[in-house]
């Protein structure tokens, strides 16, 4: 595997433990899932390039349609928990306990 | 060739010239109304001339002398009817009005808008004459929605007032389902016999004809308040006492028994419409002569007795007799504006009191008032031989001795009993006995206006009837012999009316008031009809459409059915399913140990 791949993957690991260890905001775990998604687009391109999979072209443009979709789904759930409660602290999250 | 044509045509003109003077200087003048009446009073003089003509020789006319449009194959053109019917009512209706004009002139002294007040009567009375000398159905209907305008402008004169602005609409309103009818009649004449002329309508009808006379007879109903579109006439009341006397009594609501007697030849071959005419009229007479005997209103009284002689003319065209229902509107015209007259001078004279509770006395303090108050009601009751006995008596002989529904005639006279009722009633509360008001000073009826005014309607009221019935060329022929006790029975029942009522109220002077019975609730609340078909109607329909558009449509359609029904469904499952602690943290770094535990256990896998 070359250097670029490692490097790429790397960043996708990176962001993966960004987003599964986080302290308080709700915030820093949506933007590591941008991270993610922008790493995963960058793999996807490269490799193929790389290997002349032309057919697979349209892969990455249809990754990035949904990767903002989401994006907007997770704002908006941001939104909502921000209006409700001011912040977006993750420890206000607990209304579904009993 | 003589001057039949040319006077008829400028009594018309003459009339309509105070109109045209509206622009001028004129109009502001303090002597306008003065102008106004001299006006109707030589259209009066000048009507009176065709009118002796047609009475000498039977001479009749029709002047068709504009040709307004073709529309295909219909010709449409200004014509005037001069017959019988137009030639005779023309100068009577003249001669009342210039009776109220002059009367009003005292009335409505002290209305800063007098001149527009008169301006208003004049263009009611011009519609008036272009209603009753149509000869097309669309001149007709110019002149009856003129009649209706002119009614919501006069009953709505006050404005302030919020029950005028009510009633105004009223009569706007049911004067409107009424119009429903003409128009189906205009539709179906038009479709069927190519025709909106008297003449060819009349040569040319030969089928079944029940809709567009049921149509005519609906426009009837709603014109002249017959049962079922009645209750704008005695809210009509809130109007100016000339207003109820000219348009409320004697000249506007007789517009729908005109219209059915102008298609008489058409009734003449119909019995079913004859029979809905008969029942319609006597549900009519009987049902306001109940609501008049309770009342305390005097002008409503009057009202409710106008519609219940409105019946009583129904219910002569319902036995096939057009021309007695219109003599019978020749002679009301007289008596009925002459007993909104006086009851406008005792108005004015008790400082605008018009609860007959608190009348009483007025028989030593308002003499001449009193004498053509009493004269007034006796004419209007059927005394022998004063002006209602000419008309009234003989509807009542006739239909006595005609084989159609015992029933319609049975309540006719029982309605006749009650007029001498509730007459007397009027009579006893306003005039005799001690005053229940205030003693004031504005009692007086030394004003020349009022007294020439109900002076000429006086002589009217008790010649009039001798003097047309006399005049008039024969026509249907009224019944000559029947028994003694047929001959009889309008004067019975009323004789029996006047004694009875006169025995209660002098009986119930001194006793105690009791909690009103169900009868009398009935009769005074208009037997619960306004109260019914006012509030009922439409509060039924506004509450249909909002649950329909509103609760069916927006509310359960667009946002129960299916987002609110699944947002609950899953809080309710969540809740039932889920058993968390929200530690998210943990639940994170628990996938963090997992994913870093299996790939360092699978590296050292081979």
């Amino acid at each position: 595997m070359s250097m670029v791949y490692i490097n790429i993957f790397l960043a996708f690991i990176l962001s993966l433990m960004g987003m599964l260890v986080y302290r308080s905001h709700l915030m820093s775990s949506l933007l590591c899932l941008e991270g993610m998604m922008l790493s995963l687009f960058v793999m996807m391109s490269v490799t193929i390039l790389n290997n002349h999979l032309t057919l697979a072209s349209m892969m990455p443009i249809v990754l990035l349609v949904f990767a903002a979709c989401e994006a907007a789904l997770g704002l908006s759930l941001l939104v909502m928990v921000s209006n409700t409660y001011g912040t977006d602290h993750v420890q206000n999250l607990n209304l579904l306990q009993c | 060739m003589n001057m039949f044509a040319s006077c008829m045509i400028t009594a018309l003109i003459l009339l309509t010239l105070p109109i045209i003077m509206t622009s001028t200087k004129l109009y502001k003048d303090k002597l306008y109304p003065y102008y106004v009446k001299t006006a109707t009073s030589y259209a009066f003089m000048i009507s009176m001339i065709p009118a002796m003509m047609f009475i000498y020789s039977g001479q009749e006319m029709v002047i068709s002398n504009w040709h307004w449009m073709t529309i295909q194959t219909m010709k449409l053109s200004m014509s005037f009817k001069l017959d019988y019917f137009s030639m005779i009512f023309v100068p009577v209706a003249l001669f009342v009005t210039w009776s109220i004009m002059e009367f009003s002139m005292w009335y409505m002294h002290s209305d800063p808008y007098i001149n527009r007040f008169f301006k208003y009567l004049l263009m009611f009375l011009i519609t008036m004459m272009i209603l009753v000398t149509a000869n097309n159905m669309f001149q007709l209907f110019i002149g009856w929605e003129g009649v209706g305008i002119m009614s919501f402008l006069l009953i709505g004169w006050w404005y302030g007032r919020s029950d005028a602005n009510t009633a105004a609409l009223q009569a706007i309103l049911y004067n409107r389902i009424g119009d429903v009818g003409f128009i189906m009649a205009m539709a179906w004449f038009l479709l069927h016999l190519n025709a909106w002329d008297l003449q060819q309508i009349f040569m040319s009808a030969n089928d079944n004809l029940n809709l567009p006379l049921f149509g005519l007879l609906l426009a009837a109903t709603g014109k002249s308040a017959q049962f079922g579109l009645h209750p704008w006439l005695p809210s009509a009341m809130e109007g100016p006492t000339p207003v109820s006397a000219l348009l409320h009594s004697s000249t506007m609501v007789v517009a729908g028994v005109f219209l059915l007697i102008r298609f008489h030849p058409l009734m003449e071959q119909n019995p079913t419409i004859q029979t809905l005419t008969l029942c319609l009229g006597a549900v009519t007479t009987l049902f306001t002569a109940i609501c008049a005997l309770t009342q305390n209103d005097i002008k409503k009284i009057v009202a409710f007795s106008t519609s219940s002689q409105l019946g009583l003319m129904i219910v002569t065209i319902g036995i096939n007799q057009p021309y007695l229902a219109f003599l019978h509107i020749c002679t009301h015209a007289f008596f009925k504006a002459m007993l909104f007259m006086c009851s406008g001078s005792i108005i004015h004279s008790l400082n605008d009191e018009q609860d007959i509770r608190k009348m009483g006395g007025l028989f030593k303090a308002l003499p001449f008032t009193t004498t053509s108050l009493i004269i007034g009601s006796l004419a209007l009751t059927g005394m022998p031989f004063l002006t209602g006995f000419y008309s009234k008596d003989l509807i009542i002989e006739t239909a006595n001795t005609s084989n159609t529904n015992a029933w319609a005639l049975l309540i006719t006279l029982v309605a006749t009993s009650m007029t001498a009722a509730y007459s007397t009633r009027i009579l006893f509360f306003a005039l005799l006995g001690q005053p229940r008001f205030t003693p004031i000073i504005s009692i007086n009826e030394n004003n020349p206006y009022l007294i020439n005014s109900i002076k000429r309607l006086l002589l009217g009221s008790v010649f009039a009837g001798y003097v047309i019935s006399h005049s008039i060329t024969p026509t249907t022929i009224p019944q000559m012999t029947m028994p003694h006790h047929l001959k009889m029975a309008a004067l019975t029942v009323t004789i029996l009316g006047f004694i009875l009522a006169l025995e209660l109220n002098l009986t119930m002077q001194g006793l105690k008031f009791n909690h009103s019975s169900h009868y009398f609730k009935f009769s005074n609340l208009l037997g619960y009809y306004p109260t019914i078909m006012h509030r009922l109607a439409p509060k039924t329909s506004l509450s249909m459409s909002q649950k329909s558009a509103s609760m069916l449509l927006d509310h359960i359609w667009l946002e129960s059915v299916l987002p609110k029904s699944i947002a609950f469904f899953q809080m309710k499952s969540s809740t039932l399913v889920s058993n968390q602690k929200g530690l998210i943290k943990l639940y994170f770094f628990s996938f963090v140990i997992t994913m870093a535990l299996s790939l360092s256990i699978l590296n050292y896998h081979v």
